[in-house]
C-alpha cells in the first residue's frame, strides 16, 4: 500500500478523479451544509474524530464539514470491500488521515481499525461498530468521550455488548434517528439494492418473483422498489408484526423453504446470520440469483454455497455463477457482502446528507455534552432529529404548515 | 482493413466479449427455443444477410443465430456511439463480418454501413432505416438485389414510411417494431428498465422525491414514466397527442407543457422520436442542476448544440455525465451528449426483452426469405403467427402456463 504522509491508502495520484465524485456529491448534500453552517464557529476545535464509515464520495463530504469546525480527522473503512480509492486519496489529499483501500483481508481491515484508534480519538464515529467494539474489549482508547452508530447492526452489537460489559462512554444511535432510518435505511438502500441488480446481472426486473428476507427499514424499502420495477414480491420474516405488513402492503408472505423454491431473485436484509442458507440454495431454480444488503456478510451462507458447487465462474464483473450438483446454477452477488456499496455505489447523496446532517449534529453535541450523559446508548436528541429534516425539506424547497398555535377556546377551558 | 472481412477497435478483447454474449444467451430462452425448431434444416444457407443494429451482448446472440442457420452475417452499428467493442471484437473473431467501434465520427459511421452493403446481402436488418436509406438512395447500391428488409425502431419506421409514401420503395420492409411481442415489452419494459438504469448509473442520485419529465407518451414514455414513478418519483408528461396526454393524465400522471415543465423538472427524459423537443428557451428557464437525457434513436430531441457549443463552461463531472453552466450560477447536467443513454450510459434492455424482439427479427427474416415474391414494394406487419407463436415461447421459456378457450367459448366468441 501506498504511503502519502500518515496515510496509507491505494494511491494518491487518484486524487484528482475523488475531488470530482466528491464536488458531485457535496452539491446534492444541502441538509449537511446546513446543519454545519448552524453549529457556529469551530465547535470541534482541538478534538480528533476517528471515522470508520464506508469510503464513498458523501463520507468524505462528512469528513470534510467536520474538519471545516475544526476537528482533526483520522479514516478507516467500515467494511473491507466498499472503499473507493479515489475518495481515500482526495481525502488523504484533503488533510484527513485515512488509512482505507478496496480488497482489504481481514487482518489488513484490522489493522487499519487499530490504526485509527492509535490517533487517540476524542469521537469515534462507527459503522458497523468496528471501533467501539475495539475500544471496549481490547484497549481503551484513553480520550474517548463519545460515539456514534451509523447502522443497525452496529446498533445491536454494542447493545449486546452492554450486555456484558460496562459501558465507557455514551454512544448515540444515529441509526435510531427518525431521519435516518426512514430515509437511509429505506429509501437509500432499497434504490441502491435495484442499481446493484441491475449493474450486476443487467436482467430484466418485471415479471421476476423477488424474495426479500426481512422486513425492516431495509427490506420495506427494496421490497417497495423491486415491485416499482415490475417484479412480484415475496416476503419471508421470523417477525409476525413485520410479516403481516408485509402481507397488508400486498405482497406475498411465506418460509424461505417455500420461497426458495419458487424465487428469481433474493435479497437478504435481516441483519441476521443464515437468512439463505446451503440447504435453501439446493431447492432453488436454475438462474437464481443471490445477494445480500445486510451489513455483514453471514446472511447468506456463501460458504456453504459454495461447498456445493461443481463448478465456478464468473460471468460479469461482481457476479460468480456455482453450478451445483445436477446442473443448476446459483449467481451470487458481490460475494455476499453488501451488494449495493459493492457492486453499485451505495445510497445516493441527498439521503446520506439526512444521515450525516444526523451525525454531524450529534459529534457536536457530543462535544458539548458528552462529559454531562451517561455511558451507553442514547437516542439521537429530538430537536436534532427535526432540525435535520427542516434542512432537507428547506433544501428541497419544500414549506409545510405549522401546528396552529393553542388559543384558548370551549375545549381547553373545560 | 476491409481485406480482413472486419473493422474493430480492438480484436484482443474478444475473450470478454465471448463472456458477456454467453450471459446475454442464457438468458435468451425464447430465441434459443426458436433455433432448436430451425437448426437442422439451416434455411439461411447461402443467404447474406446486413444488419444494422446496436452491436450490443444480445444482438450478437442473433448474429452468431443468423450464422448458425446457415447465413452470410455483415452487420454495423445502429447508432455511432452504442457499440460494445468487446462483443465486436468476439464477433469478429467468431466469422462476422463486422465493422463497428464505439465513438464513430459520422463519416466513419457512413462507411461501415456502406461495407456492409458491399457484401451483397440480399436481405437488411435496420434500426433506424440508415441503411435501408442507403440501400435505396447512394447510387453505389443501385444494383443491389435486395428480397427485403426489416425494420427494428419507430424512428426507423417513420423515415422507411416517407420513402414508401413518396413511391420509392424498392422491396418489402416488415415492421417489427409494431409487432406486439416487441413494442409492448421491448419499447416500454426494455426502455423503461435501461432508463433507470442508465440514471443510476450516471448520476446515483435518489429517485425517490425527484420531480421526473417525461417528454412523450408512446410506448417508451409509458414505460419510463412508470419506472421512475416506481422508484418513488413525481412524474410529469409533456405530449402533443391529445389523446396519449390524455392517457398520462388518467394514469395518474401530471401533464402540462414543456415550457411550464422546464421550470419544475429536475430530470428530463425524451423520448418522442422527433426533434427539438428541449431547446434552448425551456433550457434557460430550467432551474440549477436539472439533468437531461434522451433515449429516443436519435440526438436531435435535446438541442445539445446550444448546450455544449454556447455554455460558459462545460466539463465532465462523471463519466457520461457533461455540466454545462449556461449562466452563472445555472449548470444543466447532460447525460451521454444527448445520445441514447439507456445504451450509451446503461447497457440498453435486458437480454430476456431483446430475445423477443429479434425472435421476431429471426422469424420475420425467414418469412421474407419464403414469401418474398408475393409481398410488393410495401411495407408489412409482422404476421400474426409470429407474433403468437413469439408470446408462446416467451411464457413457455418462464414456465408460464396459461388457459384455453374451451370448445364452448370460442363458439360464443364466433357468434353473433
Amino acid at each position: 500500500m501506498a504511503r502519502a504522509g500518515s496515510s496509507r491508502i491505494r494511491d494518491a495520484g487518484l486524487a484528482p478523479r475523488g475531488r470530482a465524485l466528491h464536488d458531485w456529491a457535496a452539491a446534492r448534500m444541502g441538509a449537511l451544509r446546513s446543519a454545519a453552517s448552524s453549529l457556529g464557529s469551530r465547535p470541534l476545535a482541538g478534538l480528533t474524530v476517528a471515522f470508520c464509515l464506508q469510503v464513498t464520495p458523501e463520507t468524505s463530504v462528512l469528513v470534510l464539514e467536520a474538519m471545516g469546525l475544526g476537528a482533526r480527522a483520522v479514516a478507516c473503512a467500515g467494511n473491507p470491500h466498499t472503499t473507493s480509492d479515489a475518495i481515500a486519496a482526495h481525502l488523504a489529499a484533503s488533510g484527513a488521515t485515512v488509512h482505507a483501500w478496496a480488497g482489504q483481508g481481514a487482518r489488513e481491515f484490522a489493522a487499519c481499525a487499530r490504526r485509527a484508534m492509535d490517533a487517540s480519538p476524542d469521537i469515534v464515529v462507527d459503522d458497523g461498530a468496528e471501533l467501539s467494539v475495539l475500544a471496549h474489549t481490547r484497549r481503551a482508547g484513553p480520550r474517548i468521550v463519545g460515539g456514534t452508530e451509523e447502522t443497525t447492526t452496529g446498533v445491536r452489537r454494542m447493545r449486546a455488548l452492554f450486555a456484558r460489559h460496562e459501558a465507557r462512554y455514551p454512544i448515540i444511535a444515529v441509526n435510531d434517528a427518525r431521519t435516518k432510518a426512514t430515509f437511509d435505511n429505506a429509501y437509500g438502500t432499497g434504490q441502491s439494492a435495484v442499481d446493484a441488480l441491475m449493474r450486476s446481472c443487467g436482467l430484466l426486473v418485471a415479471s421476476r418473483a423477488a424474495v426479500v428476507a426481512g422486513y425492516g427499514p431495509v427490506g420495506r424499502g427494496v421490497a417497495a422498489r423491486l415491485g416499482g420495477l415490475g417484479a412480484r414480491v415475496i416476503v419471508t420474516e421470523t417477525d409476525p408484526v413485520r410479516a403481516l405488513e408485509a402481507r397488508l402492503d400486498g405482497h406475498s408472505v411465506m418460509r424461505m423453504s417455500e420461497a426458495a423454491r419458487v424465487g428469481d431473485v433474493f435479497v437478504t436484509c435481516t441483519g441476521q446470520r443464515g437468512a439463505i442458507t446451503a440447504r435453501h440454495a439446493a431447492l432453488m431454480r436454475d438462474g437464481a440469483i443471490l445477494a445480500n444488503v445486510g451489513h455483514f456478510d453471514v446472511e447468506i451462507d456463501v460458504a456453504g454455497v459454495r461447498a456445493m458447487a461443481v463448478r465456478t465462474r464468473r460471468p460479469r464483473a461482481n457476479l460468480e455463477e456455482l453450478t451445483l450438483r445436477g446442473g443448476r446454477r446459483v449467481l451470487l452477488v458481490a460475494g455476499g457482502y453488501v451488494a449495493n456499496l459493492v457492486a453499485a455505489e451505495g445510497h445516493a447523496p441527498e439521503v446520506m446528507a439526512m444521515s450525516f446532517a444526523n451525525q454531524l449534529r450529534c459529534i457536536a453535541h457530543l462535544a458539548r455534552h458528552a462529559g454531562s450523559m451517561e455511558p451507553g446508548i442514547h437516542a439521537v436528541p429530538r430537536e436534532i432529529d427535526e432540525g435535520v429534516a427542516r434542512d432537507a425539506l428547506r433544501a428541497a424547497g419544500v414549506r409545510i404548515d405549522s401546528p396552529a398555535r393553542r388559543t384558548p377556546g370551549p375545549a381547553a377551558s373545560a | 482493413m476491409a481485406s480482413r472481412g472486419y473493422r474493430v477497435r480492438d480484436i484482443r478483447l474478444a475473450p470478454q466479449g465471448r463472456r458477456s454474449y454467453e450471459w446475454a444467451r442464457d438468458h435468451m430462452t425464447i430465441l434459443n427455443n426458436t433455433m432448436a425448431r430451425l437448426r437442422r434444416t439451416r434455411p439461411l444457407k447461402g443467404v447474406t444477410v446486413g444488419f444494422c443494429l446496436h452491436i450490443t451482448k444480445e444482438t450478437a446472440v442473433l448474429l452468431l443465430a443468423a450464422r448458425e442457420l446457415g447465413a452470410t452475417v455483415a452487420a454495423c452499428p445502429g447508432n455511432p456511439m452504442s457499440t460494445q467493442d468487446d462483443i465486436a471484437a468476439f464477433l469478429a473473431k467468431s466469422g462476422v463480418h463486422v465493422y463497428a467501434w464505439a465513438g464513430q465520427t459520422k463519416k466513419e459511421y457512413d462507411a461501415c454501413i456502406a461495407s456492409v452493403l458491399s457484401h451483397g446481402p440480399s436481405i437488411l436488418v435496420d434500426d433506424g432505416a440508415d441503411m435501408n436509406v442507403m440501400a435505396h438512395f447512394d447510387r453505389r447500391f443501385s444494383g443491389l438485389k435486395v428480397l427485403g428488409a426489416t425494420e427494428e425502431t419507430t424512428a426507423g419506421v417513420t423515415r422507411i414510411r416517407a420513402v414508401e409514401r413518396a413511391g420509392r420503395l424498392r422491396y418489402p420492409v416488415i415492421v417489427v417494431n409494431d409487432a406486439h411481442t416487441k413494442h409492448l415489452f421491448d419499447n416500454r419494459h426494455g426502455t423503461g428498465q435501461s432508463t433507470v438504469d442508465a440514471l443510476l448509473r450516471s448520476a446515483n442520485l435518489l429517485i425517490a422525491s425527484k420531480q421526473v419529465v417525461v417528454a412523450g407518451y408512446g410506448w417508451v414514455g409509458r414505460g419510463v414514466a412508470a419506472r421512475c414513478r416506481g422508484l418513488g418519483a413525481r412524474v410529469i408528461v409533456t405530449e402533443t397527442d391529445p389523446v396519449r396526454a390524455l392517457e398520462a393524465h388518467m394514469d395518474g400522471h401530471e401533464v402540462m407543457r414543456m415550457a411550464d415543465a422546464a421550470r419544475r423538472g429536475e430530470i428530463f427524459v425524451t423520448c418522442t422520436g422527433q426533434t427539438g423537443v428541449i431547446t434552448k428557451s425551456h433550457i434557460m428557464s430550467m432551474r440549477d442542476g436539472a439533468i437531461l437525457a434522451n433515449v429516443g434513436h436519435f440526438d436531435v430531441e435535446i438541442d445539445t448544440r446550444f448546450l455544449l457549443k454556447k455554455s460558459h463552461r462545460v466539463r465532465e463531472v462523471r463519466p457520461g455525465m457533461e455540466e454545462c453552466t449556461i449562466r452563472r450560477g445555472r449548470r444543466v447536467y447532460l447525460m451521454a451528449r444527448g445520445r441514447l443513454a439507456n445504451l450509451v450510459a446503461a447497457e440498453g434492455h435486458p437480454p430476456e426483452v431483446m430475445a423477443q424482439s429479434f425472435s421476431n427479427q429471426l422469424l420475420s427474416i425467414l418469412h421474407i426469405l419464403e414469401n418474398h415474391g408475393t409481398m410488393g414494394r410495401a411495407l408489412h406487419r409482422v404476421p400474426e403467427e409470429i407474433d403468437v407463436q413469439v408470446a408462446r415461447d416467451a411464457l413457455a421459456a418462464m414456465g408460464v402456463r396459461i388457459d384455453r378457450l374451451t370448445r364452448e367459448q370460442a363458439r360464443y366468441g364466433d357468434s353473433w
